[in-house]
């Protein structure tokens, strides 16, 4: 059943509060700026409460079901963590507040810079990406910042494999740069023969997935870094996957020059509708004067042996990427998460959800081809065209839903045929993982013996499937007839 | 083993000298200055079959029917086959009959396979008379070769026929395409299924058809890629732009605000036309007064041909004053989806193997994008 919108709700008279006799002087409105009928809905508050509930209840997210959507580290949102964001003390203050009265919010990113910068293996990071995507640009701005200091300028390729998330070509050519994809190999790695015939002195870097789309480790990722060192080019890391690697391999040791992070992914900070995304950028010695600003710095102790925090700006900074410090709330967020785990918490994160992934893998291949059939990491990518059947993959995802999961994510990467990309996350215990199980196989026997069941579904949700192309084409948006 | 071979003997002789193809127009070709290609790529293939047959110890296993003189018997007997029978007495100017006739007789005769050396039109010439009953192998020697019965060269066909007479190939039944070439002429594409036929396939030296790309998306491409062209052009003026054929190539000129043959080659200098539908001659003469030259191409959609089919006009000399550090491909990621591998077939082979030689060619996709794209060798 669908829900009407509050202007379907509407009758002329109805009011939602009382509000009191006005009791200052009633300013003057010059008569053509005053309306008779204002447009808006009127509605009793019972009626907005039920409206909003209602809706809220139709919502889907980690916190009502199982979210496998590859590639988007849908993890628990941990309620502490939420509660350590809502402390006045961390909720309340305003970037304009002087450095002194606001030291332990500072001392708070400060901590959280040298616990990525451990996690990552780097020798700086800047908090500033206010998302994963402008991680990638600002990487990008680092590295055209980094070759013009050194006089080659004229380096205007960026090797993006063909596995890469579609951000990553399009942050290359925002950043001004040729973006030139690269073929993955029979093993799902990059092609390093492809690299090779592509290492000139137009190289200016490699965009890195590292576990790639297809949730798979690069087997030949040192050689594949040496490749580009070797020609001059810079190697940046796209950290979307990190929650693989936490606490037990760093970017930074493979020799990856610069990556972010999604504390949103990784950092179990919130994502999707609620947001922000964060992407804080690590960086080697060599990049690392080239980091966004403001970074926080510790000050040597005073004679009383008290610590001051202070905003720092890097040498050759290329400037703010956003305003003031980046997204503070998802940093306390992250720093709460990080502190209970500590790295022991977070290696077994990494753990459970690479076993949980392979699990999934190995429990569903049989319905379910997989392309690259090798121990994944934390997510892997198989066929969504059930073996014996000629249905698609969106047919299968919309069919989850009927069975109460969100599904997984759909056609990408490119590079293999009606995927589906599942990413369970370390959170899910045997029993969720083997009901999902249950669900696909389920599904797989209906796509060979009634694959109509399919290609209509949903058919337990509010709406039935939706028309993905016209809401993709037809951007008007009718504003709906008032009632009268 | 009894196979039929024949040459069209004026196959290809448009290519270089600007026509779209033979047909109906060979005076033409001969007026223009066009040399017979057939004859050479027939020795080719056969000296590759020659080589891989002694290999195997077994050239005595095959028997000939052929066509006299240059319709077949001379290219036999010139790389050393001997047990050879003629069934068709070739005339000066063959035409479509001779091929149909000599067909005919090699099918009366019980051939096992025919071996023809030519493009589109032979093919279907013979598949009118062979149907789907005896196996065709095609030596690419036409202007355009769309058909799925070709090698992927002349000396690959020759181990392609190898390979089938050591009895180790399955025939399946491929489509027979071709042009209108009368419309094709006047820029219009006009690819056809005109028939099938049975032919050897051996994966790595069978062409496939050519797959016409109209994916919903690629108009929007076509335009990214034009939009970075012209920068490109217009930022490199005193550079000689050599135009391939087809719509890509196409979208980059009108772009450009100029009107380009769909089909033919034409040149740009400093974003204004310089040349329009240039045979080999006429562009070798552009080239000599200016030396600085890009050669912006695409490649034929599934086979991957980036030299060698329906742009004859680029020969082995054209390319080589070019210079194949020089050459920009252009191609639309659905079609390059369903275009694995580039090839190169210009009939030279050291030109060839030095285009091959660097394994992997950027190929632009869109505005600031490319795909580095592996060179079949």
């Amino acid at each position: 059943m669908s829900e009407p919108t509050l202007y379907e709700l509407s009758a002329t008279g109805r009011k939602a509060v009382s509000l009191p006799e006005c009791d200052v002087k009633l300013a003057t409105i010059p008569e053509h700026l005053i309306r008779a009928d204002n447009g808006l809905p009127e509605l009793t508050e019972q009626q907005i409460v039920r409206h909003y509930l209602r809706l809220s209840q139709r919502n889907f997210g980690v916190d009502c079901g199982f979210y496998p959507l590859g590639s988007c580290t849908m993890k628990h949102n941990p309620k502490t963590s939420e509660q350590t964001a809502r402390l006045p003390g961390f909720a309340q203050i305003h970037p304009f507040q002087d450095e002194a009265i606001v030291q332990g919010a500072l001392q708070l990113m400060f901590e959280l810079q040298e616990q990525l910068k451990e996690i990552g293996g780097f020798e700086a990071v800047s908090l500033q990406p206010t998302a994963g995507a402008q991680g990638e640009l600002t990487a990008l701005l680092m590295i055209r910042a980094y070759h013009a200091a050194r006089g080659e300028g004229h380096r205007n390729e960026i090797l993006i494999p063909d596995s890469a998330h579609g951000t990553n070509p399009a942050s290359a050519t925002m950043a001004g740069y040729i973006a030139v994809e690269v073929p993955s190999d029979g093993r799902g790695n990059v092609d390093l023969d492809a690299v090779r015939a592509a290492c000139s002195g137009r190289l200016a870097g490699i965009m890195l997935t590292n576990p790639n789309t297809l949730g798979l480790f690069e087997e030949r990722v040192e050689e594949l870094v040496g490749l580009v060192r070797e020609s001059g080019g810079v190697v940046y890391g796209d950290g979307a996957n990190m929650n693989a690697l936490t606490a037990i391999a760093r970017p930074g040791d493979l020799g990856i020059d610069l990556m972010h992070f999604n504390l949103h992914k990784t950092f179990a900070t919130p994502h999707g509708g609620g947001g922000p995304g964060s992407g804080p950028l690590g960086a080697s010695s060599q990049l690392a004067p080239y980091l966004p600003s403001p970074i926080v710095e510790r000050l040597p102790e005073d004679k009383k042996g008290s610590v001051e925090y202070t905003l720092t700006c890097p040498s050759h900074s290329i400037g703010r990427m956003s305003s003031f410090h980046g997204s503070f709330g998802m940093f306390v967020r992250a720093y709460s998460y990080l502190r209970r785990l500590g790295a022991p918490g977070l290696r077994a994160a990494a753990i459970d959800a690479v076993l949980n992934s392979n699990y999934l893998r190995v429990r569903l291949r049989d319905d379910y081809p997989v392309p690259f059939d090798r121990t994944c990491m934390h997510e892997f990518v198989c066929e969504g065209q059930p073996k014996g059947s000629e249905v698609r993959a969106i047919d299968v995802s919309k069919r989850l839903m009927d069975f109460g999961f969100h599904p997984p994510t759909n056609y990408f990467p490119l590079t293999v045929r009606e995927a589906l990309m599942i990413e369970p996350t370390e959170n899910e215990c045997k029993a969720t993982l083997d009901a999902f199980v249950e669900a696909m196989r389920a599904i797989a026997k209906e796509a060979r013996e009634e694959p109509g069941r399919l290609r209509e579904a949903p058919s337990a949700t509010p709406v039935r499937r939706l028309d993905e192309v016209r809401a993709a084409r037809e951007l008007t948006v009718c504003e709906p007839t008032l009632r009268t | 083993m009894l196979i039929g071979f024949l040459i069209n003997p004026i196959a290809g002789m448009g290519g270089r000298v600007g026509l779209k193809g033979t047909d109906g127009v060979v005076e033409e070709a001969i007026l223009r200055g066009a040399q017979p290609v057939s004859e050479g790529k027939a020795r080719q293939a056969l000296r590759q079959l020659r080589h891989a047959l002694e290999a195997g110890a077994r050239s005595s296993d095959i028997r000939w029917l052929t066509c006299s003189g240059a319709m077949g018997e001379g290219a036999l007997r010139a790389t050393g086959f001997e047990d050879i029978a003629v069934v068709h007495e070739a005339v000066e100017t063959p035409t479509a009959e001779d091929t149909r006739r000599a067909t005919a007789a090699f099918v009366n005769a019980g051939v096992d396979l025919i071996v023809f050396c030519g493009g589109d039109g032979t093919a279907r010439d013979i598949a009118q008379i062979a149907g789907d009953q005896v196996p065709i192998v095609g030596i690419p020697s036409g202007v355009k070769m769309y058909s799925g019965v070709y090698g992927v060269s002349a000396e690959r066909t020759g181990e392609i026929i190898a390979q089938f007479v050591a009895g180790g190939l399955d025939c399946p039944i491929v489509d027979i395409l071709d042009l209108d070439e009368e419309r094709y002429r006047k820029g219009e594409w006009a690819v056809r299924l005109v028939d099938s036929a049975r032919t050897p396939y051996q994966p790595t030296c069978t062409q496939s058809s050519k797959a016409l790309i109209t994916e919903h998306a690629d108009e929007a491409f076509k335009a990214d890629i034009a939009e970075y062209l012209d920068e490109e052009i217009r930022s490199h003026r005193t550079t000689l732009f050599v135009l391939g054929p087809g719509s890509t190539v196409k979208a980059i000129a009108e772009r450009l605000g100029i009107v380009k043959t769909l089909l033919g080659i034409d040149a740009l200098l400093e974003g204004a036309a310089a040349g329009a539908d240039l045979n080999e001659n006429a562009l070798l003469k552009l080239l000599d007064i200016y030396p600085v030259a890009q050669l912006i191409l695409s490649p034929i959609g599934a086979q991957g041909f980036v030299l060698g089919r329906g742009n004859l006009q680029l020969s082995p000399a054209v390319v080589r004053q070019i210079g194949i550090d020089h050459l920009t491909v252009v191609a639309t990621p659905a079609k390059l989806k369903r275009t694995p591998v580039l090839r190169f077939d210009t009939g030279d082979l050291e030109l060839d193997a030095r285009l091959a030689d660097r394994r992997f060619l950027p190929v632009i996709t869109g505005y600031r994008r490319r795909r580095l794209v592996p060179i079949s060798t």
